[in-house]
């Protein structure tokens, strides 16, 4: 086995375990663009594997109070960017309308990588399109909060994902607020082998129903299939209104799926995580039914 | 950067890129090859090593981080010279085949035993979610972790 170069001399890197947000942003700010925010490292850590480069510099924000804090407020929750998997599928545990989310953070990858990996890191790694809680807070509306040194501002996450891959230096995503509605929802994914797998798809859904379980709203998001998860909005008006039938809505996204390209990758071809989606509608319907 | 690591009990001082994989500073500075590097990708368990007590994989630690914490490779599981619960289950059962994965598995097991110890079977299947064997089936394994646990 062959020695890592990382342990030979060579142009040294820095790593700083920032103690605060304001120096955090501080220091980001001072490396610019030779520098990276490093939060559970489970995606940083294989650039090499991926033929990336390593940043010269990372500043480490799991150690930030403000960032791992997780508030559970009557309006909204709270999540620090620095929260991980298991932490927040913990805390949310008891909350039948966040089920979507519990399940995408509790059912990624596995045990060790849950306790790691970060909510921030999951929505900010533009290049992988397989995060399961991406999907799940699209549905749930979720908005994010970008801080710098000098400011800071509340997008959409929707509007996130659009600039997140040129997210300019210095900026970091300090938390997700996403707000409380007596919903009913479900995350559908379809990993390989049982767990511990990158899903092929997913699809998370968010319903408000009458009593005779009749759509009053609807968010649905579809994952992994294309590069960015996005809403199904086609699928949402179609369901509006009706009866939530988990047969019915699978009909009409077997309808309407051919709007998706899929992704060709070596795990499964294209084709295929484009012709699970109905499945999985049908089984997030359920889901949702019965939560 | 200059560095320094608790391991087993034993402190020692290096130099690295602080990214560096804390699985190739266990390997190549302590000579605690115990630690497999196989996937470096979170995806095998293999280089699963105790950080504070958790169940970490040190293939996606950077050696920086895990500076002032205790950090413990299979190779300190064994008080004394003594074998803990689960690698005696382990051997009793004769569970091990290649031996590629046990290092991880050890590691895992041991964790689960002390953090949870009325763990059930589907407990332990779910525990070993990131711990990959080629050669067992896993069966002999949760048998063997199932054992370990009714005896304590
Ligand atoms: C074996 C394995 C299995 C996996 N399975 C799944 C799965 O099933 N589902 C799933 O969703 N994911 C899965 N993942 C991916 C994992 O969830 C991501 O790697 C992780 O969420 C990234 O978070 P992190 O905290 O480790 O990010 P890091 O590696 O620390 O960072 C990722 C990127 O985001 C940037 N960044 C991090 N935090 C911030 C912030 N607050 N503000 C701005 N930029 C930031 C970093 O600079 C970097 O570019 C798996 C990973 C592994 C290794
Ligand atoms: S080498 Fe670390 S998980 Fe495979
Ligand atoms: S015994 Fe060979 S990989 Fe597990």
């Amino acid at each position: 086995m062959t020695t890592n170069p990382l342990l030979q001399s060579g142009p040294p890197g820095s790593f700083y375990i920032a103690p605060s947000l304001p120096a955090a942003l501080d220091a980001l700010s001072d490396y610019g663009a030779a520098g990276a925010t490093f939060a559970g490292g489970t995606w940083i850590m294989r650039s090499p594997i991926r033929h990336e480069q390593l940043k010269p510099h990372y500043v480490a924000i799991g150690k930030i109070p403000e960032l791992s804090a997780i508030r559970i407020g009557t309006e909204a929750i709270e999540i620090g960017a620095a929260v991980t998997h298991a932490a927040l599928a913990a805390a949310l545990a008891g909350l039948p309308e966040f089920g979507v989310l519990t399940a995408a953070a509790g059912r990624a990858a596995n045990p060790a990588i849950r306790a790691m990996a970060t909510i921030g890191g999951n929505l900010s790694a533009s290049a992988f399109a397989a995060a399961d809680c991406v999907p799940a807070l699209l549905c749930l509306d979720a908005e994010v909060e970008i801080a710098s040194r000098s400011d800071r501002e509340r997008i959409s996450l929707e509007q996130f994902l659009k600039m997140r891959s040129s997210l300019a230096p210095g900026r970091l995503l300090t938390r997700i607020v996403v707000p409380r509605s007596a919903r009913r929802t479900a995350h559908a994914r379809l990993p390989l082998r049982q767990s511990g797998d990158y899903p092929v798809a997913i699809v998370s859904l968010a319903v408000d129903v009458d009593p005779a379980n009749r759509v009053q709203a609807v968010r649905i998001a579809v994952g992994s299939i294309e590069p960015v998860a996005r809403r199904w909005v086609r699928l949402e008006a179609a369901l509006l209104g009706h009866v939530l039938d988990p047969a019915q809505a699978t009909e009409v996204a077997a309808e309407l799926v051919d709007e998706f390209t899929g992704r060709d990758s070596v795990e499964v071809p294209a084709w295929y995580r484009v012709s699970v989606l109905p499945s999985l509608v049908r089984r997030a319907a359920i889901a949702a039914l019965g939560s | 950067m200059a560095l320094t690591l608790n391991v087993n009990g034993d402190r020692r001082g290096f130099t690295a890129d602080p990214v560096t994989p804390l699985v190739d500073v266990l390997r190549e500075q302590f000579h605690l090859t115990g630690v497999k590097p196989v996937c470096r990708e979170g995806f095998c368990g293999a280089c699963m090593v105790l950080v504070d007590d958790r169940p970490t994989l040190s293939c996606l630690m950077p050696a920086a981080l895990a500076q002032d914490c205790e950090v413990r490779t299979v190779e300190g599981l064994a008080a004394n010279g003594t074998l803990n619960p689960i690698q005696q289950a382990l051997e009793a059962c004769d569970a091990v085949q290649c031996g590629m994965c046990f290092p991880g598995m050890v590691v895992t097991l041991t964790h689960l035993m002390k953090a949870t110890p009325g763990a059930t079977r589907d407990d332990v299947r779910s525990a070993l979610t990131g711990n990959i064997c080629r050669c067992t089936g896993y069966e002999s394994i949760v048998e063997a972790a199932v054992r370990a646990l009714a005896a304590t």
